[in-house]
Order: C-alpha cells, then structure tokens, then sequence
C-alpha cells in the first residue's frame, strides 16, 4: 500500500536536465521530472515513439524506441538480461505514452503484465498521438475534438469511451498497478516509491494534460488534472496483488460539466453529452467505491 | 525570391506561409511555401520557407540565401542568427514593438518592423503573429495586395476567426515602419543554446515573479515546473529564468499567490 | 571428444545456440521453425543449457526482446516465413543499434508453408548478415560462426544462419557435435557491446550521440553500416579458416563454396539445399564428360562480389538459380546481384536464370542437370531463349 510523500521529504538530486523543448505547460514534462527523481540512479529507461524525446532529458541510460510498439518486448529484454548478470539493483522502467500503451504497445504491455516481468511501466496519458499532432487515442475521453475525430456537421468528436486500461492491467493480477494525477504529486511519488523496489510488473497511469492538444492556456495544465479527480473523470486509486484502494477520495465530485467546458476539445458538446459523461463517471465512482478495500474482481 | 521565416511553434508560421503561397498565388505569380520538416512544438524555433517565381518552381532545396527574413518573435534573434545568409540589400520584417533601429539587428540590410503581439492580444486576444505580419509583409514589399491575403485567410477560416484575423491584417498593414538601414548599427550578440544547458527565456511572453516575503517553502512550484526551473534556497522557491518558458503553472499552483505573471518588455 | 548424432536440422540449429552457452532465447511457434525453440525448452529444463527462455507473444516482440537482451548477454531468437516479416520493423533497429544478435531462420515462403527465400529476401535491406546452408551439419556449424562473425569489433552486426524449412528442418542425418570446452575456446564469452548500466549512463550518452546523433551527418548510420557489412567479407574467411582449425570443417571460403569449378566452362550458381542437390548433378554431368561446375553462395550478405568477378572472368557462362522472385524486376534476386557484381570486368560471362523452387516446388537432380546444359550450351556460343525461365 502506498502512503503519499510530503514534498518537504524530496532531497534536491535531480537525474534530469533543466529546461527542455517540449511545449509551454507540459504535464508530461513533470511526469518525466518526478520520475526521474524518485526511481534515480538506478534507472535504465526505454523509450518509445512520444513526446518523451522532447521532455526525457534524463541522465540515466536510455534506448531509443523506433519501435513504437515494442515498449513491453523491449523492456523485457532488457529485465531478463539484466537479471543475468546479476544486476537485480536496475529499475527497468518505461515512461510510454497512452498510445505506446493503450494501443499500438498494448499487446506487449499485456504480455509483458502477464509474464509479470521485473519492470516499471509508467504512462503519461495526454489522451492523444500528441507527438504528431493530437490523433485520437484509445485513451481518449469520448466527445473529445482531436485532429482525427474533428466537430463538424457530421462528427461530434471521438466515439467511443476512453478504454479503462489501469482496470485492464489490474485483472492481469500484477504486484503494482496504480492511477495517478500531476496534480496530486504527492500521491504519486508515494506510488513509485512504494513500486521502485516491488519485483515484477509494476503499473502507473498518470493523468497528464496537454495544453497544445486539449486546448487551454498552458498555465492551466496541473488546474486541469486536478479538475479531473476532483470530478472523477480521473480516481486515483490502486490495486496491490489484487486489491483495490482509493487513495483519494473527494468528499463530493464536482460535476464534470464545467471541467469538460474549461477544455477547447470539448468546447462543442451539449448538455446531453455532458450527461451521458457525467453518468459514466458517477457510475464508475460508484463501484470502484464498491469495491475499495476489496478484490478488484 | 526567396524568403525566410522564423517563428515559434504555435505562432502559425507554417500555416502564414501557407497563406501567403496562397494569396501571392491568387496575385499572378507562382509560389512554393516550404515548411522545416521535423516535430514542432509550442514555443520552441522553427523555420518556414517561401519561394516566388513566375512559373512552377523546381528547386525543392531549402532556402540558404534568401532576399528576405520575416520574424514572427521579437526574441528570437537572441538565441537563432535569424540574418544568417541575408542577401546584401536585403529586407528583415520583425515583429518588434520598437523602431528598425532599435531592434538588435545590424547589417548590409533594412529591417521594417511591426508590433504584431499587441495587435495580435489586442485583435485576436492570443498572441498569434503569423497573419498580422502578413499585412506588413504586404505594405512593406507591395508583392501582394491586402484583397488576396483576405481571400486566402477567408479559405482558411471562417466566421469570427476569419475576421479577426483579416482586422489584424488590415491593422498591421497601417502600423508597420518604413524598412531604415541598419548597416550602421552594432548587432547584438547572438547566443547559440548549448546543449544540455538549454536557455529557453526567450520563449516567454509572461514572467512569473516571485514575492519570496509571502513563499512558504511549500515545494508545489519546485516539483510541478515542467522545466526543472525553480530550486530552493533557504527553503524559498527561487526561479532560474534561464530555463523558464513562461508557462504559468507556478503562478497558477501557488498555494498562497505569491507569485504574479507579469508580461515581458522588450 | 566430438561425437555424432542423428538428427534434423532443427535440432541441430538449437545445438548451435546451446554450443555457444546463448543466455537469453525469445521464442514463438511458427512451422517448420518451432522445433528449434522446442529443443532449446528441453535443453533448459534438463539443464543442459542455462539461458532466460521467454515464451513472447509474437515475433516483433521476440526480435524486440532479444535485441535488448544483446545490449547485455548472448542472445538468440529464431523463426520462419510470416514470422520474419512480422519481425521487420524491430529488425531495422537492430542494426541502427548495431546489437550482435544471432537468429536461426528456417525459410518458410511468404505465401505458403513450403520453403523459398521470399522470408529473408524481404529483409535483404535490413542490414541483418545472412548465411546460408546446404546440410544439418553446415546449421550447427555456421551458427557457431555466426556468434563470431557478429560479435567480432570489425562488424558488430545482427547476423542470420538459415537453411530450407522441411527440407533441412525436419530430415535427419548424422551431425558431428563439437566438444563444449573447443567451442568456448572458439567462441570467447560475450562483450557487452553497448554500455546500458546505471553507473555508464556517460558513455551509454556517448555512444548514443555517435551512433544516433542526426545533426552530425544523418547518413551516417547508414555509412558506418555499410563499413562493418563490407569488413565482414574479410571476418567471414578469418572465421571460417579457424573454425576449419579447430573442427576440421569448413565451407568453401566461408563466402562462396566452389564445387568442382577447375577447368570448368560455365558454372551454375545456386543457395541452400538447391545447391546441396546440385552437388550431384555436377556429378553426373562431370562422369559424362561436361565442363560445368558449381558456386554455392553462402554468405548472401555480404555478397561475395570479388569472388564473383574472379570466377567471372574464368568461365563463358553462369547459369543462376534463384529460390526467389523479384517481381518487376527481370531474374531473381542472386541473379540481378551477380550481374552487378560482373559488370566492372572487361569480359563478362553470357548469365542465365532459373526461377526454382518457389513454395517448395521441388527441384530435381534432373532439372538442374537441364539448366546446366543449357547453360553449356550458351558458354559454346550458341543462341539459348529465354534469359530468364521458370525452372
């Protein structure tokens, strides 16, 4: 179980490189940071086709993913190996976008969390193929304007929900699988200091707005993520070997409609839309209230 | 002709290079507009090329030499040698709040300037340059007139945006300066980024500004600046501009409102 | 003490892996190649070998894994046909990285089960070596090589053995198996080629900027690959002549294989088990009295261009058979790349094709024996249509 971090506990090492060539307001960009710090010297990262190679200016080893989809393979690869010799002090650990995951990676990412191979596997989920421009992912909030779901006579946006992957990873029954939010960073430093040492597959999906994507000025970026669990379009919660718990509960869930609004993707859609997505949400929040403390299924 | 562009991803300068093919077009002649290929993102250097012949042109290198350089930020010129390859007698267009003398550039050239950000907050009420400059571009050059840029701009966009845009056109081209040679003038130094030590100020519109009186050593700004900028001394965040973009986020996230955005001067 | 056993080819191809103590082997069914990783799986339960063995979900996740695992220890994979096209993208990466990874492909067609060369043809521009063998014994033994060839600091290039699939894969014959200590002395422990632990993160950022940096020259990459295929033509007959020292075998030069070539008119020029059958046509045309010999093409890459111009320039003519098709192009793939290499010579030798074997269609002693008639009767001078035929 995880216990969030007091940022008064961070020391002052960084493994990252000040400033760097993602865009103004990139949540991404804190997630790689935080990352960094806490995994530290004892990382070896992979990388995949994302906005990592922007933002990644991390001092650790890393190998550069042509492979968009192999991010699973690769990191196991590299596991195993490592495992070999002996090197049981290196944290394999991937910091993947959502399409690297949800999609194009999401066969490996599975296979990998079934053979539970020793890694960690962190996604920052800009819910967008943002590296080339803002394309519609698997991760991407239904109704949601990308470049590739445009508003427009004949189209309301995505189509489809945003696919449920931390419960998808969660049912492979992993050691670690955890949702969080830049916005709460302490809450996430908890997360991977409490994964960093857990042998096997370890899992977090972090919440990571895109102002160049979503459509807001880029200041917003952490008001944005926060809106998101304060509304529960976005719970922070975790599954340990099966177990699930939330580890922050908002005493009421503000409604999701003026969050959706605040977001240029969603500048278009109606009330009923706000609707149907506020009916997910209350949904959703009601079982995994339901099952807080208890197995995940 | 050749010309160059430099902006920041965000600014449109491919999309205004694209306009300008277009209504050049739309004025006789033919037109290559190029953009730098590569992942752009908001905020950081880009460049865009265009070319202006009388027939379909074959060259498909990038331009090197080019008659003219049109700005979209008037800080660029500190971190990318934005004159580089001008042609003697050459024209630089910037996006400048000041005089042709005032704006750090010097040479065997003339430089027209525009102060296409406050036309662009005050017009379009964000800071997008790339079709303001297009008004001075055509006052400046009489290559094209204002009627082609509007029906370019109305393919481009329409309703209110498309307006907006054509007001700011219309505004530039009434505000720019007559080009002044600057080949008495001392250039300011430009300062290549080094790698790994990445000096990304000049990407900043707004400044966050620090009242350490009211900082209560929290950390919210340290750990949620995307760029690693802000460290802690004595126990008060302290801000490295050097490596700040101006994002906000600190301005937004701090718990007590200790720190005030204020726009940069030039 | 080296003794023999018989068996198929698969088997000898995972005897190669274990001969050269693999420590990671990624594995996925596909037939005719899945007996290899089956063997490896009972040489690893028995502890006869002692490797990470990870069952993957696919090929582009055993070609992924094991090119990461080859950053750090020796590594295997192996497949056929579908699976080595599945395999591409990762396979382009392996050698941008320029990982020493060695895999078994049994040549499977891309349409069908029966063996052709469409599988590794379609990675001819990956810039992964390609070696090709006649028999089960030439498996093990050039998959031993392999390791060598790839490792070796002149080339540090992902290297493929490969034979036919049935026809090799499932057949048994007696393969004389190396003694364990002579190939550690042949084969010395893995180099870690590339610096990916925590406490190297400067020079693995060296390493990358050289190898990776495109401000510096894009082409690069691509410049320096070319180098270290080329220096393979050298490793290659290094390697070949010591493996002959060490086990008394060897394969021609270790590029091409000339059988019976001395004095000879015309020369038939053939891969894999094509040129294993063709041995015995050679035979036959000899006893009779014909002046036509043969070239094996072992190494398809590098492609043996000296050796080539050299035997070029000794013969009237060069019949070639090709176990591939490049649609839209006149001849097959050895075909087009041998008449580029004979271009430079002052005098070129009259070159036929022979389309055979496509999808397994098999080729027989007496087929062959026809397209080196007619290949001797284009080294006479006389008029022989059409250039290239469907054998």
């Amino acid at each position: 179980m995880s216990k969030p971090v007091p940022l008064s506990k961070l020391d002052e090492k960084e493994f990252i490189v000040p400033a760097n060539s993602a865009c103004q307001g990139c949540a991404g960009s804190i997630v790689a940071r935080i990352v960094s710090k806490v995994i530290g010297e004892d990382m070896v990262r992979q990388e995949v086709a994302c906005c990592g190679p922007a933002f990644g200016n991390i001092t650790q080893p890393v190998f550069y993913g042509e492979v968009f989809e192999g991010a699973g393979a690769m990191m196991t690869g590299f596991a195993r190996a490592f495992n070999r010799l002996g090197r049981d002090d290196i944290r394999v650990t991937g910091i993947i976008g959502d399409g690297g995951t949800t999609d194009i990676g999401f066969q490996g990412l599975s296979a990998s969390a079934e053979r539970n191979e020793d890694m960690l596997w962190v996604c920052y989920d800009n819910e967008a193929y943002m590296n080339t421009g803002g394309q519609r992912s698997s991760a991407t909030t239904k109704f949601a304007a990308t470049t590739t779901t445009p508003v427009g006579e004949f189209s309301r946006g995505k189509k489809e929900r945003k696919k449920p992957l931390p419960i998808l990873v969660g049912v492979h029954r992993v050691p670690y699988m955890a949702t969080a939010s830049v916005a709460y960073p302490e809450d996430f430093i908890g997360k991977l200091q409490y994964a960093k040492p857990v042998k096997g597959f370890r899992f977090i999906q972090v919440s990571a707005p895109c102002p160049t994507g979503w459509n807001y000025d880029p200041r917003y970026s952490v008001k944005v993520a926060k809106e998101m669990v304060l509304s529960g379009l976005w719970p922070l919660y975790e599954v340990v070997e099966g177990a699930l718990r939330i580890t922050y509960k908002p005493k009421e869930l503000k409604p999701v409609k003026d969050v959706l609004r605040s977001q240029g993707r969603f500048r278009h859609i109606t009330d009923e839309e706000v609707d149907e997505i506020q009916g997910e949400v209350d949904e959703f929040w009601g079982r995994l209230q339901e099952k807080d403390g208890g197995p995940l299924f | 002709m050749e010309i160059r562009f430099h902006g920041r991803g965000g600014q449109g300068a491919v999309t205004g290079v694209r306009i300008l093919a277009t209504a050049l077009f739309y004025d006789g002649k033919f037109t290559q507009g190029i953009p730098m290929y590569g992942t752009e993102r908001r905020g950081a250097p880009v460049v865009s090329f265009l070319r202006v012949g009388d027939e379909r042109i074959n060259e498909r290198d990038l331009v090197h030499e080019p008659d003219m350089v049109v700005v979209l930020d008037p800080l660029l010129g500190r971190t990318v040698p934005i004159t580089e390859g001008l042609k003697k007698g050459g024209l630089v267009l910037i996006n400048h709040p000041k005089g042709g003398k005032e704006t750090g550039l010097g040479g065997k050239f003339k430089v027209a300037t525009v102060d296409a950000t406050s036309i662009a907050l005050e017009v379009i009420g964000r800071p997008i340059t790339n079709t303001a400059i297009l008004g001075a571009f055509a006052k400046v050059t009489g290559m094209v007139t204002l009627e082609a840029i509007e029906k370019a701009i109305s393919e481009q966009w329409s309703g209110r945006v498309a307006d907006m845009n054509v007001r700011a056109v219309r505004k530039a081209y009434e505000m720019v300066s007559e080009p002044v040679d600057v080949s008495g003038v001392k250039p300011v130094d430009v300062v290549k980024p080094v790698p790994g030590d990445r000096d990304v100020s000049s990407w900043r519109l707004f400044k966050p500004e620090m009242d350490k009186g009211k900082c209560i050593g929290c950390r919210r700004c340290y750990i949620l600046c995307p760029e690693v900028a802000i460290s802690m001394v004595d126990n008060k965040a302290d801000i490295n501009y050097r490596y700040c973009k101006g994002c906000g986020i600190c301005v937004e996230e701090c718990p007590v409102k200790a720190i005030e955005f204020v726009q940069e001067t030039i | 003490m080296a003794k023999f056993e018989v068996m198929v080819g698969n088997k000898a191809v995972a005897y190669a892996a274990k001969l050269a103590r693999v420590k990671y082997v990624s594995a996925f069914p596909i037939t005719p190649q899945t007996t290899i990783v089956q063997y490896l799986a009972d040489m690893i339960a028995n502890g006869e070998l002692d490797a990470d063995y990870v069952n993957m979900e696919g090929e582009l996740s055993c070609q992924s894994s094991a090119m990461t695992a080859a950053t750090t220890v020796r590594s295997f994979t192996a497949t056929s046909g579908p699976g080595l096209l599945y395999m591409h993208h990762p396979m382009h990466m392996t050698t941008w990285a320029r990982l020493p990874l060695v895999m078994a492909v049994v040549h499977r067609s891309t349409k069908g089960m029966q063996p052709d060369q469409m599988d590794t043809m379609s990675q001819r521009d990956t810039g992964w070596l390609m070696i090709e063998c006649q028999n089960s014994q030439e498996l093990l033994d050039t998959g031993i090589m392999s390791f060598k060839i790839a490792e070796d600091e002149r080339v540090r290039l992902p290297t493929i053995f490969m034979g036919d699939g049935y026809i090799l894969s499932y057949t048994s014959e007696p393969v004389e198996l190396p003694a364990q200590e002579e190939v550690d002395a042949f084969l010395p422990p893995y180099k870690r080629p590339y610096p990916m632990f925590p406490e190297e993160a400067k020079e693995a950022m060296a390493l990358m900027s050289q190898m990776w940096n495109p401000f510096v020259d894009p082409q690069n990459v691509w410049k320096q690959q070319q180098e270290a295929a080329m220096n393979a033509k050298t490793v290659i007959r290094e390697v070949n002549a010591e493996f002959e020292k060490w086990f008394g075998r060897s394969y021609g030069n270790g590029l091409v294989e000339e059988y019976k070539c001395e004095g000879v008119e015309a020369v038939l020029v053939a891969m894999g088990t094509i040129a294993s059958t063709a041995k015995t046509a050679i035979d036959q045309l000899q006893r009779d009295g014909r002046k036509v010999g043969l070239v094996a093409i072992k190494s398809f890459k590098p492609f043996p261009d000296d050796d080539f111009q050299r035997i070029g320039a000794d013969v009237k003519a060069m019949g070639v058979i090709d176990r591939n098709v490049s649609t839209g192009t006149l001849g097959g793939i050895t075909f087009t790349e041998l008449r580029h290499s004979l271009y430079d010579l002052d005098e070129r030798p009259m070159t036929l094709n022979f389309h055979a074997g496509m999808r397994g269609k098999e080729v027989r002693v007496e087929d062959i024996k026809r397209m080196a008639e007619k290949t001797l009767k284009a080294a006479r001078g006389e008029k022989v249509t059409p250039l290239v035929e469907w054998a």
